[in-house]
């Protein structure tokens, strides 16, 4: 749009003082050409005044002096012949060429060369006596030539001057001009694909409004689509979770029951399957809250960090003891600012993530408190870890690792990095010593702390 | 011991009440809030299960007709919402606990336990866990029939540990229960307590977890 405007603004710009330049020229040149024709001329009349005066049978003795008068036009050299009808030069240089005048014509002027110089001759017929003669002033043209480069330097400059100027008050003003457009564009530019607030017009030129008006009608469109979206994926999830339950609770009775002792493999079988139907609901559920948002989906508050992680141990101490996991902690208080049920899903997203992929023996520690001026949340393991080239993928909904053993539904980790997202962070995935993963957030602290 | 269950699907309905049978207790079904309604008119119970997504009046509306009609009884939310909004509000309309679903049976049964135990404490003044058995009146303690010779302090540490089981409780929550026993206690000298209170604990059915870093937990129990 800056380069449209600015070769349309500039091209015109330049061709009309272009041609102005070319039409100043013109005339500033038949003006100085006209006085100098008028130099000419006059020569031609003087002449003519000391013939009629001095009469043609004295065969036009011209003294020195008025010669010298005569010719006397640095630095133009004059050259003049007075010729009878039959052509006969009477006075005068011998050799200057022979102009046909128009019939009836008195004085015409006319572009010649002589002695291989460009110049300029005025030619005048007169009947002095009953005599008809034709009297020639020739001049170079030098002075000409100097006043037409005068004319083109003092001419020319200014106005290249003008185009210049034109041009830089051009390109300054559409850039100027331009310049909320860039601050909306940079606006634009900078969000996450999932902010979808309007642009806010007070700040905006009144002349982009309309289209920033259509903008947002285009964000609030997106925005309650993807709303849509996810309170279907919600919605889906509850009702799915009671037909589950009673499954789930169907299943439990045949284990205590003792229906499938035939054959307790099925019956493990039945149950991961089960399990891992619940977790998925559970995490489409957190996957579709954090998401549907873009901004956080409440006024973010004061949220100690400690105590959601000291909570966290209940909801998770049986899960490691049944796998036979050292789950620990290592917590100092420290506050952040944030949604505490998001913060407490991430964290709770974490400790499963750690506790499925670390194998029976393995050491599981989370942590939170201060550390280089920022506060962090942690959760390290010593299992397998996360080979370098998938610490990209594992962000992808519903990725998996190939060939990982554990039970996971690829939910875990993109709803960490959406809540994350959500509270300015990101989601750090460090290598840990001498094996395992570290996966570690870190948020400012609150100002007043 | 008796308790209802306010569930309008019945495959859930019936599950949990085939459950709660086999573990010896007592089951009445209602399939919505006014027939929940009905029966807390004519029947005492000792505990309440609660859908919240159900037909006409949701399960909130009942637990709060509940507690408006003066009834104390411990009520337990099965949701299958469990954004943090819904569980608030389900607590502060007086429900004592929840759970999403879906839920495995041994974890229905240990928060009822839980609650059974937390609203007999108020009731008879009494926490019992596995054989354990605290008297909060006489401050007596019984271990499988027999009395178990506490301090003080192992008193207050172990009534904390009954009462949050089967939450973990934190080093520091125990330091402050001690507080009004000795100013200058320290979190070590609350591990002295609990390795004692482990070793008269030894003989019977009752185990006391550590988990680094946090606390302590009373396990639990099996089934």
């Amino acid at each position: 749009m800056r380069q449209r405007l600015i070769v349309a603004l500039a091209v015109p710009l330049i061709i009309i003082l272009g041609v102005s330049s070319v039409f100043d020229y013109r005339m500033a040149r038949s003006m100085s050409d006209a006085a100098s024709d008028q130099g000419l001329a006059d020569a031609v009349f003087d002449l003519e005044t000391h013939i009629r005066n001095h009469g043609l049978t004295s065969r036009l003795d011209l003294n020195e002096e008025s010669e010298a008068m005569l010719r006397s036009n640095a630095p133009d050299a004059i050259y003049f012949s007075i010729r009878d009808a039959a052509g006969q030069v009477l006075a005068g240089d011998q050799d200057i060429p022979v102009f046909a005048l128009p019939a009836g014509g008195k004085l015409s002027f006319f572009d010649a060369s002589y002695h291989d110089t460009a110049m300029r001759a005025a030619v005048h017929r007169v009947s002095i006596e009953d005599t008809e003669i034709s009297i020639t002033v020739m001049e170079t043209t030098r002075k000409r030539q100097r006043a037409q480069r005068e004319i083109l330097s003092g001419l020319l400059l200014p106005n290249l001057a003008v185009i210049i100027a034109s041009l830089l008050t051009v390109l300054f003003g559409v850039r100027r001009g331009l310049l909320p457009l860039g601050a909306v564009e940079r606006e634009i530019a900078a969000r996450s694909p999932h902010d979808l607030r309007e642009i806010d017009l007070a700040s905006s030129p009144h002349e982009i409004h309309p289209m920033l008006r259509r903008l947002n009608q285009l964000f609030v469109q997106l925005r309650e689509a993807a709303e849509a979206q996810n309170r279907f994926i919600a919605d889906a999830a509850h009702q799915l979770r009671t037909p589950l339950a009673g499954l789930q609770t169907q299943i439990d009775l045949a284990v205590s029951e003792g229906s499938f002792s035939k054959n307790e493999g099925r019956l493990q079988s039945i149950e991961q399957g089960t399990a891992q139907i619940g977790r998925l609901l559970g995490q489409l559920l957190s996957y579709a809250r954090a998401e549907a948002s873009g901004s956080l989906p409440g006024k973010p508050e004061r949220v100690a960090l400690e105590q959601i992680v000291e909570r966290s141990a209940s909801t998770f101490f049986d899960a490691a003891l049944a796998k036979d996991v050292d789950l620990g902690f290592d917590i100092s208080p420290v506050v952040v600012t944030g949604l505490q049920w998001l913060l407490a899903e991430a964290l709770a997203n974490l400790i499963d993530n750690a506790i499925r992929y670390t194998p029976p023996g393995g050491c599981i520690t989370v942590r939170c408190g201060k550390a280089d001026g920022k506060a962090f949340l942690e959760v390290e393991d010593n299992g397998p870890g996360i080979p370098e080239v998938h610490r990209q993928d594992v962000f992808q909904r519903f990725y998996r690792i190939p060939g990982s053993p554990s039970n996971g539904c690829g939910l875990g980790l993109p709803i960490v990095r959406e809540i994350a997202e959500l509270h300015g962070t990101e989601v750090m995935l460090i290598s840990a010593q001498p094996s395992g993963l570290r996966a570690r957030l870190e948020f400012p602290l609150p100002a007043n702390d | 011991m008796r308790i209802l269950v306010v569930e309008d699907e019945p495959l859930v309905a019936q599950g949990l009440k085939q459950g709660l049978v086999q573990l010896g207790y007592a089951v009445d079904v209602a399939g919505s809030a006014e027939e929940a309604e009905g029966f807390v008119g004519v029947e005492e119970f000792d505990m309440a299960l609660v859908d919240i997504g159900l037909p006409k009046a949701d399960g909130l509306h009942f637990i709060r007709q509940l507690r408006a009609a003066g009834k104390g009884l411990p009520v337990l939310i099965l949701t299958a919402r469990d954004s943090m909004e819904d569980t608030v509000s389900g607590l502060d309309a007086g429900a004592d606990d929840y759970l999403t679903k879906p839920y495995r049976l041994p974890e229905v049964a240990a928060r009822i336990r839980a609650l059974i135990r937390r609203s007999n404490a108020i009731a008879d003044a009494c926490l019992r866990h596995n054989g354990l058995c605290l008297d909060t009146r006489s401050r007596s303690a019984m271990l499988d029939g027999d009395a178990l010779d506490l301090t003080n302090r192992e008193w207050a540490i172990l009534e904390q540990l009954l009462m949050a089981s089967p939450a973990v409780v934190s080093k520091d929550r125990l330091v402050n229960s001690l507080a009004g026993w000795d100013k200058d206690i320290t979190p070590n000298a609350v591990e002295v307590h609990v390795s004692r209170l482990r070793s008269k604990l030894a003989a019977g059915n009752v185990t006391i977890r550590t988990i680094r870093g946090i606390g302590y937990r009373v396990d639990a129990p099996e089934n």
